[in-house]
């Protein structure tokens, strides 16, 4: 059975490389545009693996990932953080709302799918 | 009657007063001067007002260009990246078909030499020469999967390289809002001046909860993103450790 993953990002543009980089591994991939939506949808999706930008209307990325931690059913979800923002502080709040990687826009793709590799092998 | 002394006062008062209007004769051309001044600076005031309300009116139309090219630009990207998609797929599939072929091509080669041994020694020779090595196509297939392979990691390349769109993307945004930073205050002048209201009449319509990186940078250098390794693996430690000694306490 294929991992679903689901891609939270505002960019249309982002959104679309990670879905080319990971579906030629053989991984699902649904997209949504912000936390909110990708709130939404968690309850009646079965997501293996979240990959989340920071900067996004409605729902921010901490915000999404400190919800989502919170939920007892979802705590041991692994959670990939794709941003811009790449100041200490930003990190330790990536780390603390209880992200498992962290990694920096622009990436590359082999660095992406080693990551959800780590989680999803 | 008047005393000396009230005429003596009266007569200083007069002194001050007459100074007072010689003080004013010559104030006169200056009061002159400055009505002139002012006079020549009205209609400049006026005009400085005039262009500031001009430019503020056009600053939403400049939003609204930068905003409609952010759109552009992410359409134009995302076709580009349906293009990499395909073209990774059909080369994925030419590398399957190529495997394929090029192990055939090596099992049709153990046939061919295990035939060897039945011939004599000038006829395998000559078999082994002119039919084997000219009929090989496993090193050519070889080759070909090789470029495949640079083909594959070149649009790949491509990909990661549009990722440029989206950190434009944000530095465009970043400027927009720098220039309805910029559009408020100017309103807010012309406002205080002649009690006109230009947001009324050219509001910028930039999207809702708009959210952006004003640092985004675009660098493909890998440092960054060792120095993120670094402080996450650090931190991430640091959290294990305490939970670790939380669960033994």
């Amino acid at each position: 059975m294929k991992k679903v993953i689901l891609v939270a990002d505002d960019s249309p543009t982002i959104r679309k490389f990670v879905s080319i980089s990971l579906k030629v591994k053989g991984f699902e991939i649904i997209q949504v545009a912000d936390g909110m939506q990708a709130l939404e949808i968690l309850p009646s999706e079965p997501v293996d693996l979240i990959i989340t930008d920071l900067n996004m209307p409605n729902v921010d990325g901490f915000e999404l990932i400190k919800t989502i931690r919170s939920n007892e059913e979802y705590r041991e979800l692994p959670i990939i953080i794709l941003s811009s923002l790449s100041s200490n502080e930003e990190i330790e709040k990536g780390i603390q709302c209880g992200a498992n990687a962290y990694l920096l826009k622009p990436f590359d793709s082999k660095r992406v799918l080693y990551e959800v590799s780590k989680f999803l092998n | 009657m008047m005393s000396e002394e009230n005429m003596t006062q009266l007569f200083e008062k007069l002194n001050d007063l007459k100074k007072v209007f010689s003080y004013g004769e010559k104030l006169i051309p200056v009061i002159h001067s400055l009505g002139e001044f002012m006079k020549e600076t009205v209609p400049l005031l006026e005009n400085i007002n005039q262009s500031i309300a001009e430019s503020t009116a056009k600053i939403p139309k400049a939003t609204n260009q930068i905003q409609s090219v952010t759109s552009a630009t992410e359409m134009a990207t995302t076709e580009i990246l349906d293009l990499v998609d395909v073209l990774n797929n059909d080369l994925i599939n030419i590398e399957k078909t190529m495997l394929d072929v090029l192990v055939k091509e090596k099992d049709k080669e153990d046939f061919l030499k295990s035939l060897i041994p039945m011939l004599n020694k000038e006829n395998a020779e000559l078999f082994i020469d002119d039919f084997l090595s000219k009929n090989s196509s496993a090193e050519k297939l070889g080759e070909l999967l090789l470029q495949v392979g640079k083909m594959k990691n070149d649009s790949n390349n491509i990909a990661v390289s549009l990722q440029v769109q989206d950190i434009t993307a944000q530095q465009l945004a970043t400027v927009n809002h720098l220039i309805e930073s910029v559009q408020e205050k100017l309103s807010a002048l012309i406002e205080d001046f002649d009690n006109t209201k230009i947001l009324d009449n050219h509001e910028i319509n930039l999207p809702d909860n708009a959210s952006f990186d004003p640092n985004a940078r675009y660098s493909k250098s890998s440092v960054p993103q060792q120095e993120v390794d670094s402080i996450f693996n650090q931190k991430s430690q640091k959290a294990s450790q305490a939970e670790i000694d939380k669960l033994f306490s």
